[in-house]
């Protein structure tokens, strides 16, 4: 017996000893040119498909119906996914495809593939294949809004597909070299402006479904701020830091300045319906606070307010509700970043529940934007015709 | 009282020995039952009976006879103390924090609560402690017969910082606390000086406002101390640092350096002079 494990621990040894050899003498072709045997590609996507349906197990998949997150998807899938998988219209990229393995053509793929499982892989990307993880790990929001556009991915044309993507751009109004004129001075800019365009607009309303913040009239220091934020990584997202990462300093000046320059953007209809009650409570939080709640007002940092403001405080009216609840969602969790600004906001969302959030986001939404002298007993806001 | 004690040491005492050199028959009288019965039983009931009636004789002027000349209310919260004088009426007459300064000689009913979790007040050196219970009322009248500054401390564990709770309570001369206390009840001071001004702009530009009321400006705030005279008190932080320009201006940055876990975020943002200007504002707020 003893002899025998013995003999079984040499053959090993020889094993072990000859593959470290083989590695060692570099006769192994590593070549992606040189591709798989068939039995060697089985075998690894047998594992890969195997360990994506295990790990995704107990995954709740939220609703993937609402347009604002097909739109923050798919603006995401044009600038960081389609030139490896393609996309309605548009064929992978050349180079793409001499990948080993080479990424698939989504639009007939993504449906071998179940939301949760789209969901992990998006989230944690592939080992030995070209697919990266997700930049902002804390952000699964932004990984179910891509999701959210896979799910649609199949059954959507060349002509949705440039609709869901590239917004104003899309319907013919290109970009007029008027609109980028202030850009012509600065090499690259022009296409930095032209990626925020895509979402956010040239008029900085974003596409008036709470897909994209508003930017119209914000500081200049708080946008270039936030640029900065998440081109250090400070402020976590897999959509903004690698657009703003690919920015100079200058670039962010120039772009935080163009959109801290519009003043006379039009106020978006509000997107989610609220009741009375409910933005009342809005105001409450937002006015006054509740102190026995341990919660601060907001509008003496974020106004509306007369007093002077920090100008690194966001202004919050007219703000997409959708947006405003996320953000002081990813407070609550702690995924908000970590900069000297966002601690000092962690202590004041400490004790917000998410029907003080709602209530809150509701209310904003539906304040006037940008209103420096407000006229008194102004008429209601009449229609803001294009 | 202590010839009354002393008595029945000795008596206690004369026995335990009587019993140790006696012989035996002659000592055998002690073990009687009726002996027994009257040393043990009777006697030590009547002295108690009459030393209890006779405690609450003297201790009657204690609870609640002597009728207070000034009402303060003082809530407990984490971790520092909410202090509110009460007019006549019961209305608040003004609101200050961690510093409670009263008439010397002069009962003075406090008046405690909880905000939050159980604290228990207590000044060392002029009375013992009492519980600030969530939902409970609790009222404590005593006086402080020398003018003086005493410390006081939270005497029940309430989370981190509560070796971080404490509070002066400054006993002054009648006359001096009349002319402190109506100071108390006006706005702060408009500064006129540039700095100052600049102070103030910066500490409503940066949203102090929202959680502290520096009366006569934007800033009404109800969710930490009131700052209309921060400058005024002898410590910052519940008794955590002494009050002048350099610890404000630590505090405002550092908070959650100084004394992790306290509900104020660290204002790291602030440029240092930008930090200074507010710190001169606090400190010129007496």
């Amino acid at each position: 017996m003893a002899r025998r494990l013995k003999t079984i621990g040499f053959f090993l040894l020889f094993v072990g000893l000859g593959g470290f050899l083989f590695a060692w003498s570099g006769l192994y072709n590593v070549a992606a040119s040189a591709g798989h045997w068939a039995i060697t590609r089985w075998f690894l996507t047998f594992g890969m498909e195997n360990s994506v349906e295990t790990q995704s197990v107990g995954l709740k998949v939220p609703p993937l119906d609402d347009l604002a997150m097909i739109q923050r998807g798919a603006s995401h899938y044009f600038g960081g996914c389609m030139s490896c998988h393609g996309a309605p219209g548009e064929a992978r990229s050349v180079v793409a495809k001499q990948m080993l393995p080479a990424p698939p053509y989504l639009p007939d793929k993504v449906d071998e593939w179940r939301a949760d499982e789209l969901f992990w892989i998006v989230k944690h990307g592939l080992k030995y294949t070209g697919m990266p993880a997700w930049a902002a790990q804390e952000r699964d929001d932004e990984v179910w809004s891509v999701v959210a556009f896979l799910a649609r991915l199949p059954e959507i044309g060349p002509d949705e597909y440039r609709e869901l993507t590239q917004g104003e751009q899309a319907s013919g109004t290109e970009t007029t070299a008027e609109q980028l004129q202030p850009f012509s001075l600065g090499d690259g800019s022009t296409d930095a402006l032209v990626k925020c365009i895509r979402c956010h607009g040239s008029n900085g309303t974003g596409r008036g479904t709470g897909a994209f913040p508003r930017l119209a009239g914000q500081s200049a220091e708080y946008l270039y701020s936030a640029l900065q934020d998440y081109a250090l990584g400070l402020r976590p997202s897999g959509i903004m830091q690698p657009i703003a990462a690919d920015l100079t300093e200058e670039e962010m000046r120039t772009l935080a300045a163009y959109y801290a320059g519009i003043e006379d953007a039009p106020s978006a209809d509000p997107q989610l319906p609220a009741d009375r009650e409910v933005l009342r409570r809005g105001e409450a939080i937002a006015t006054e606070g509740i102190s026995d709640q341990g919660i601060p007002a907001c509008a003496n940092c974020h106004g509306p307010t007369t007093a002077p403001r920090n100008p690194r405080y966001p202004s919050l009216s007219g703000q997409y509700a959708s947006y405003i609840a996320q953000q002081l969602r990813l407070w609550k969790q702690d995924a908000r970043g970590n900069t000297e600004y966002s601690r000092i906001m962690a202590a004041a969302v400490r004790n917000l529940d998410e029907e003080d959030i709602e209530a809150v986001s509701l209310y904003y939404e539906r304040l006037q934007t940008m209103a420096p002298d407000p006229e008194p007993n102004g008429p209601a806001s009449g229609p803001t015709g294009e | 009282m202590f010839t009354g004690g002393a008595l029945i040491f000795l008596l206690v005492i004369g026995l335990t020995v009587l019993t140790i050199i006696l012989p035996q028959e002659r000592r055998r009288w002690l073990a009687q039952q009726n002996v027994v019965i009257a040393g043990g039983i009777v006697f030590p009931v009547a002295v108690l009976s009459l030393l209890l009636g006779y405690g609450f004789f003297v201790t009657r002027g204690h609870v609640g006879a002597e009728e207070p000349t000034l009402r303060i209310e003082v809530i407990g919260e984490q971790w520092w103390w909410r202090v509110r004088y009460l007019d006549e009426s019961g209305g608040v007459r003004f609101a200050t924090a961690n510093e409670i300064r009263v008439p010397a000689g002069e009962p003075v009913e406090f008046i405690l609560k909880s905000a939050d979790v159980i604290h228990s007040f207590w000044v060392p050196s002029l009375a013992g402690k009492l519980d600030m219970v969530p939902g409970k009322v609790n009222t404590y009248t005593f006086s402080a017969d020398k003018p003086g500054v005493y410390r006081g401390q939270c005497a029940e564990y309430c989370g981190a910082q509560h070796a971080l709770m404490a509070f002066y309570l400054v006993a002054m001369e009648p006359g001096s606390f009349d002319a402190w206390a109506a100071g108390q009840a006006d706005p702060a001071w408009d500064r006129v000086a540039a700095e100052l001004k600049y102070g103030r702009d910066l500490f409503i530009a940066n949203g102090c406002g929202a959680c502290h009321t520096v009366r006569g400006t934007p800033a009404t705030g109800d969710l930490g101390p009131d700052l209309t005279h921060v400058g005024g008190r002898l410590s910052i932080g519940a008794g955590t640092l002494p009050t002048n320009i350099g610890t404000l201006a630590g505090w405002i940055s550092s908070t959650q350096h100084v004394k992790p876990g306290v509900s104020m975020p660290s204002f790291g943002n602030l440029e240092s002079r930008d930090l200074r200007a507010i710190a001169a504002y606090l400190e010129s707020l007496e």
